[in-house]
């Protein structure tokens, strides 16, 4: 049995490695990938949700607000933290960046229109990021990561509450029901996209070998559905998805993958598309990336560059 | 903090057992935040304060704590006093809220 099938197996049945000493150079680099993906996700989701705090409409609103956006940065914090004793220069990984080598989803890309937005925000996408580090928590075999979870995932379940609240309140204001339609419309399958390229395009998975998380990508978005869809039809917003009683599963009424219209925040349901155009899209970054990552990095770069005016 | 509960009193303090704070599941008991409770004819006066001035769940807890009060058939009304001091403390947690914190890594101290 060659080293990779060694530690696969010791994982199989249990291991949980706590050092790099543990580790073989694949585990290592898949597991700073994966780490590089939540943290970049956890701080870009900053930008986005700052864009519309101010309009919180209650004192309270905005405190609410601003906790899950210092939360967010919390758990970015993190994830760097966990890099960096993995041996990551985390300052150069968060300043010296290009924006399009972030890896935060395309969908924080995009500047919120409205209040309504925030709680969507919070409602679909908190959902996934909750979905997906749940599953990890369950499963990782990388036990730093999973003792940091426990704060983490408890935390997120505040971000969905919030989301939840916000987008009830809404739907009980008929001048407000539109744009909580319009803020779904949009988010709904971005938020099936954090999930990633379907199962039948993957040959192997050695992210679930090495257990760095427990599901498929679309077994996770099976479990974001069957929370997502109940919600959004009991507080009555109209949603692309419904539960199939034959199959058990939750099933998509347009297709998916397809188009993405990014100067109307509209999807193209007549234009069915691949994963590969979809990465392609996710690659070339939305238009608000430079912009974002631009506000992430500028006091860092203004301090070092008073720093040498006063060398 | 120990507090000295009278009998008549002691199910709304368990029916606060129930009520969590929204981003750590530890009831509002456990967390020390109820300082009080009095009920006069189908009145609850819940005495109460908060981890910070600027908690950002302090609707929804009062909404959650009155919502539960409620489903006791004798209580009618509910009113929640917010008060600052003393100050809260970890101090002021229960040994189940401290022994639960621990469990999940987060300092009490």
């Amino acid at each position: 049995m060659d080293q990779a099938s060694l530690l696969k197996e010791k994982i199989r049945q249990g291991f949980i490695l706590e050092k790099v000493e543990d580790m073989n150079d694949e585990y290592l680099e898949f597991l700073k990938q994966t780490l590089i993906i939540v943290g970049d996700t956890e701080l870009l989701s900053a930008p986005p949700l700052l864009s519309v705090y101010d309009q919180a409409p209650t004192l309270n609103n905005k405190i609410t607000a601003l906790a899950v956006i210092q939360d967010e940065i919390g758990h970015a914090h993190i994830a760097y933290r966990l890099l960096k004793d993995l041996g990551v220069d985390t300052d150069e990984l968060l300043y010296n960046r290009k924006p399009h080598e972030w890896k935060n989803p395309y969908a924080f890309d995009f500047e919120l229109s409205n209040w309504i937005e925030f709680g969507v925000f919070n409602a679909l996408f908190d959902r996934a990021g909750y979905t997906l580090l749940g599953d990890v928590f369950q499963h990782t075999s990388y036990g730093p990561w999973k003792r940091a979870l426990v704060k983490v995932d408890k935390e997120e379940l505040f971000h969905l509450r919030n989301g939840e609240s916000i987008m009830r309140w809404a739907m009980a204001k008929p001048d407000l029901r539109d744009d909580v339609q319009c803020a779904v419309d949009w988010m709904f399958l971005m938020a099936l996209e954090f999930f990633g390229v379907a199962d039948n395009l993957k040959s192997r998975n050695q992210q679930l070998e090495y257990k760095l998380k427990g599901k498929t990508n679309d077994e996770l978005r099976q479990v974001w559905l069957s929370t997502a869809v109940p919600f959004c039809e009991e507080v009555g917003v109209k949603i692309p998805a419904h539960y199939d009683e034959s199959t058990g599963k939750y099933v998509l009424e347009v297709p998916f993958p397809c188009k993405f219209d990014v100067e109307n925040k509209r999807w193209l349901f007549d234009q069915p598309d691949t994963w590969e155009n979809v990465v392609k899209r996710f690659k070339k970054r939305g238009p608000q990336n430079k912009q974002f990552v631009e506000r992430i990095q500028r006091g860092a770069l203004e301090l070092e560059a008073l720093r040498r005016e006063a060398s | 903090m120990k507090k000295q509960i009278e009998p008549h009193l002691k199910k709304y303090w368990d029916a606060l057992k129930e009520v969590l704070d929204p981003e750590f599941p530890i009831s509002v008991v456990d967390l020390g935040l109820i300082y009080d409770i009095q009920e006069n004819r189908g009145t609850i006066d819940v005495t109460m304060t908060y981890t910070a001035v600027s908690c950002a769940c302090t609707e929804w807890m009062e909404a959650d704590i009155e919502k539960r009060l409620l489903l006791e058939p004798e209580v009618k009304k509910v009113n929640i006093h917010v008060v600052w001091d003393p100050p809260w403390t970890v101090e002021m947690m229960t040994r189940e809220g401290i022994e639960k914190m621990k469990y999940w890594g987060v300092s009490v101290r």
